[in-house]
């Protein structure tokens, strides 16, 4: 327990030094001068070589790269995340205006789809090879091929342009309500998004549940559950409580995907949240703000791994409380 | 003496018309419409394929070049209209489909050609090589993957090649990691270890024996990463990140949105043929990458094999009809089966697995049934609590438990029997406890059926007590326990509703000789203690026939010999009884030569003419092979079906 622990945390440092280092490298590496990813582009086009040879100065980019790298790594550890370019702020502000939409539409999404896959997957599997199933199994498929922005374009036309039921737009109302009216229109700014993210993030989540409990049913214990007398319930119960093991860590590991989803989703719908952040960021070539977002997004996703990774003995008794008595 | 009625073995017993067609009709329709998908998938590739090369005979107008004004609608000239910039979007979707397919078809190549190379050399060289290449692997794959796509693309800047390489850089590890897991078992695999002990070269390895058997699974891997790439190049289009010398369909999806093409009619020729094409593309790859994986592993296709878990049980018509005339010197018997078959429904034909079998079972009495493995007494203990697994399915036959045709019973009204009438004590019976709850608890449970909640967690105590469970280890987990711990546990659970019949399926594999005796001797203080009778599988004849009662003798789905213990052991009729003896080593009686019986139990799917055991038989002649032998009574009481008691 210990030792996995260790490993974890020595596999999972490596892969966030990883994503450090790649944001220092890039702007370093990526063809055309690193001054150019940290100006307004129609500012650094018309430089002389002189300012050029200034701003450079100015940034620290005429430093030896290990000294470009501490200083970079010592801004890093008080939360310095340069300045936006098209913005004038720092990134770290941007960000922190736009993650709590991010946080209440990916955290929604991920247990909405969490909850709706596995209680859809553990149907099937219980009513495997039945209509029911393969009716399932066939729409999780079809939803898992719908590009999502594509999935969100129509969920506009049908729900927001025809019908008229949401608006499109934000996630905050542009009049000024208060209370429960704010509440309500926060609401239904955030529902097609929502819908959107989830559709597009249930598959995992789905397969993995129907695959799971059908194994499950094959265990022995399920069946000295039913011969011992247990109802349809019962027999369930048994089999789901450890179907319900591998869930945990693909409810975890959706977050990458779920991250990536909220890029595209939060620019169809214009939320204000952190993708949205990411593709104004790329129409405006705003390098550091980019950056940033990345920076965060890993981290976030790494550490859901490691999550993931560490706390699943937690949940299973077998690597929780380690053999006492052997035969 | 009354436990074992005449009843006439399965000789020429019609056999039932099983209702299988329905069981397998959701499989066929399933796995063809399997295949029906994967070439729908096909079609739909290859008309975007045919429109992508055939995009300059069909287009009629320059995909970039305006050839009318802004936001013409659809006519005969400008068959989907034209955009903001008057450019022909039929143009732009044709010439579309180039770029997608083509930045979708060559990340896949690039990507799984990658992932290829990672897996045969970490799979094959194992060690440091392996170690190196998959924390690599790790390491892709824990980033969020379209965020790093975004970031690269952005830095290294927009261009078709660009977008090829950051896609297929992020796409590569996960064929990479699949592929290494089927590297790892081709290398295991006979030949190929032999190649390999032969001092056959690397290369020559990995390319005649290894390469070969990859390859299925890299093409199947390479469509599932087209769709991914397709996927990712319409994300990273669709936020201004396309290649700005061609206009892919996400492309034109960018500028459709981020001109608010929903606010007017424009939508529907300017999002939806663009965003429907890309979808149907998707769906294409996906469904031949489900096609191509099913026959790259065919165990898929197996494990779609349908289950029928809210009827397991189904009678055929003939046995509702079959009269059951109890005899009246059985009356007093606890469990009564006739005639019980069951069937396996094979994609050859039906297996009776049990054929025809019929005993019964008095109060108290524990009754051993044994025989080789693979003779149906599995079978039989699992139709008796109704708890075939498909295929396998009961085909007839009674199955009369104090009184009661369990035949008969509805699917609620059965499990309302299980553990309180009859229960199991399961074949691996040290795989029987959930390993996510405690024993305590899994006792609990089953006492709870007649019980309330307060006065279960009592008797559980109780009953994990009376087994022999020290009182410390009553919380404990099952991996806690030891084999011959959790054995206990399992005949705790069985005995707590006190059963009138326990049936206990092998319950000595995996124990020691002296675990073996405590858990047999467990199993006799509870007869007496509770007074229920105990139907014993085992394939043990001289173990069972010591502390047996009675003894069933079962061969190829039947019972060959039936009679008190005492006397099957001290005198058995049959050859295959006396041949199961001979095969155990006695350490009381005269010093024998041991002698196993030759060759195997039959296929019972073939099943040998007239006597099942003749092939086998040292005794036979030549009627056996033609008269199945009914069970003759040689001595009051005790039965053997061979056709040497008829003279």
């Amino acid at each position: 327990m210990i030792r996995h622990t260790a490993r974890a945390i020595a596999q999972y440092t490596l892969v966030l030094l990883g994503a450090i280092v790649l944001n220092f490298a890039l702007p370093r590496l990526a063809p055309g001068n690193p001054i150019d990813f940290l100006l307004p582009p129609e500012q650094a086009g018309i430089l002389t070589p002189m300012q050029r040879q200034q701003a450079l100065s100015q940034f620290g980019l005429d430093q030896p790269i290990p000294v470009q790298f501490a200083r970079y790594l010592g801004g890093l550890t008080r939360g310095d995340l340069l300045y936006s370019v098209r913005y004038g702020r720092p990134v770290r502000d941007l960000i922190a205006e736009r993650l709590p939409w991010t946080l209440l539409l990916v955290g929604t999404a991920i247990a909405l789809a969490t909850l709706i896959g596995t209680l859809l997957g553990f149907r099937s599997a219980w009513r495997r090879g039945t209509a029911e199933d393969i009716a399932y199994l066939s729409l999780v498929i079809l939803a898992d091929s719908l590009p999502v922005f594509f999935v969100g374009m129509m969920l506009i036309l049908v729900f927001a342009v025809q019908l008229g039921l949401f608006p499109i737009y934000g996630a905050v109302p542009t009049t000024t309500a208060t209370g429960v009216a704010f509440v309500v229109a926060v609401g239904k700014r955030l529902t097609l998004p929502l819908a959107t993210l989830t559709l597009a993030s249930i598959g995992p989540i789905y397969l993995v549940a129907r695959s799971a409990l059908m194994s499950e049913l094959q265990e022995d214990y399920v069946l000295m559950a039913e011969a011992k007398g247990l109802d349809r319930r019962g027999v369930r119960r048994h089999a789901q409580r450890n179907a319900l093991l591998p869930l945990w860590t693909v409810a975890l590991l959706n977050l990458g995907t779920l991250v990536g989803g909220a890029t595209i989703v939060e620019t169809v719908f214009s939320y204000p949240g952190l993708g949205r952040l990411i593709y104004q960021s790329v129409i405006a070539r705003d390098y550091p703000v980019l950056q940033g977002t990345f920076l965060l997004l890993s981290v976030s996703v790494i550490a859901a791994n490691f999550i993931a990774d560490v706390a699943y003995p937690l949940l299973d008794p077998r690597v929780r409380r380690p053999v006492g008595v052997s035969a | 003496m009354n436990t074992l009625p005449t009843i006439v073995g399965g000789a020429g017993a019609a056999r039932t018309a099983g209702a299988t067609a329905t069981s397998r009709w959701w499989l066929t329709r399933w796995l063809r419409a399997g295949r029906v998908l994967g070439w729908l998938g096909a079609a739909l590739l290859v008309l975007f394929i045919g429109m992508a090369v055939l995009a300059p005979v069909l287009a009629g107008h320059s995909p970039r070049v305006a050839s009318g004004l802004p936001y013409e609608e659809p006519t005969a000239n400008h068959l989907l209209g034209t955009d903001d910039l008057g450019v022909d979007i039929f143009a732009a979707l044709l010439y579309g489909a180039r770029i997608t397919l083509a930045v979708g078809v060559l990340s896949a190549l690039f990507g799984v050609g990658v992932g290829l190379t990672v897996a045969l050399l970490a799979g094959y060289f194992r060690g440091a090589v392996e170690v190196v290449l998959m924390r690599t692997v790790d390491f892709t794959l824990s980033f969020p993957f379209l965020p790093l796509v975004i970031l690269l693309a952005t830095f290294l800047g927009r261009g078709f090649l660009t977008t090829v390489l950051v896609i297929a850089g992020v796409i590569w590890a996960r064929p990479a990691r699949v592929m290494r897991a089927q590297v790892l078992k081709v290398r295991e695999f006979g030949h190929v270890a032999a190649a390999r002990a032969m001092g056959a070269p690397t290369p020559y390895i990995l390319s005649r024996h290894v390469l070969p058997r990859v390859t299925p699974l890299a093409i199947a891997q390479f469509v599932r990463a087209a769709h991914v790439a397709v996927f990712i190049e319409a994300s990273l289009a669709f936020l201004g990140l396309g290649d700005p010398n061609g206009q892919s369909w996400g492309t034109m999806l960018f500028f459709a949105n981020s001109h608010n093409a929903f606010l007017t009619d424009a939508w529907r020729w300017w999002i939806l043929p663009p965003g429907l094409a890309l979808a149907a593309t998707v769906l294409g790859f996906a469904f031949v990458g489900y096609a191509l994986e099913e026959w790259a592993d065919p165990r898929l296709a197996r494990a779609a094999r349908p289950a029928r878990p809210a009827s397991r049980f189904r009678r055929s018509k003939e046995a509702v009809s079959v009269p059951l005339p109890l005899p009246s010197e059985s009356v007093s018997s606890v469990l009564e089966v006739r005639d019980l078959r069951v069937r396996y429904d094979t994609p050859a034909d039906p297996l009776d697995a049990v054929d025809g079998v019929s005993f019964a079972i008095g109060p108290r009495r524990v009754v051993g049934l044994v025989g080789e493995s693979g003779c149906g007494k599995s079978s039989l203990s699992m139709a008796l609590l109704r708890l075939l697994r498909p295929p396998g399915h009961l085909a007839g036959g009674a199955v009369v438990l104090d009184g009661c045709d369990l035949a008969s019973l509805s699917t609620p009204a059965m499990a309302r029997v299980r553990g309180r009438q009859i229960s199991l004590v399961p074949q691996s019976a040290m795989n029987a406890l959930n390993p996510a709850y405690s024993v305590h608890r899994q006792v609990r449970e089953a006492a709870a059926l007649t019980r309330n909640r307060a006065e279960a967690a009592t008797r559980a105590h109780e009953l994990l007590d009376l087994v022999g469970i020290p009182a410390a280890r009553h919380g404990a987990y099952p991996h806690e326990l030891s084999g011959g711990m959790r054995q206990r546990v399992v005949i705790a659970m069985a005995i707590a509703n006190e059963p009138s019949l326990l049936i206990a399926d092998e319950p000595l594999t995996g124990l020691d000789v002296v675990t073996q005796e405590h858990i047999l001797q467990l199993l006799l203080d509870l007869r007496d203690r509770f007074g229920m009778a105990i139907l014993l599988i085992s394939h043990d004849l001289p173990v069972v026939g010591r502390i047996a009662d009675d003894l069933l003798v079962m061969y190829a789905g039947r019972i060959v010999e039936s009679g008190p213990a005492a006397q099957v052991m001290h005198d058995p009729h049959h050859p295959y009884t006396r041949a199961l003896l001979r095969a155990f080593p006695s350490v009381r009686g005269p010093q024998q030569v041991l002698a196993s019986i030759p060759g195997e139990p039959p296929d019972l799917l073939h099943p040998p003419c007239g006597c099942r055991y003749h092939p086998r038989c040292a005794e036979a002649f030549d009627a056996c092979s033609r008269v199945n032998p009914p069970l003759f009574e040689p001595i009051a009481g005790h039965y053997a079906a061979c056709l040497l008691e008829k003279r």
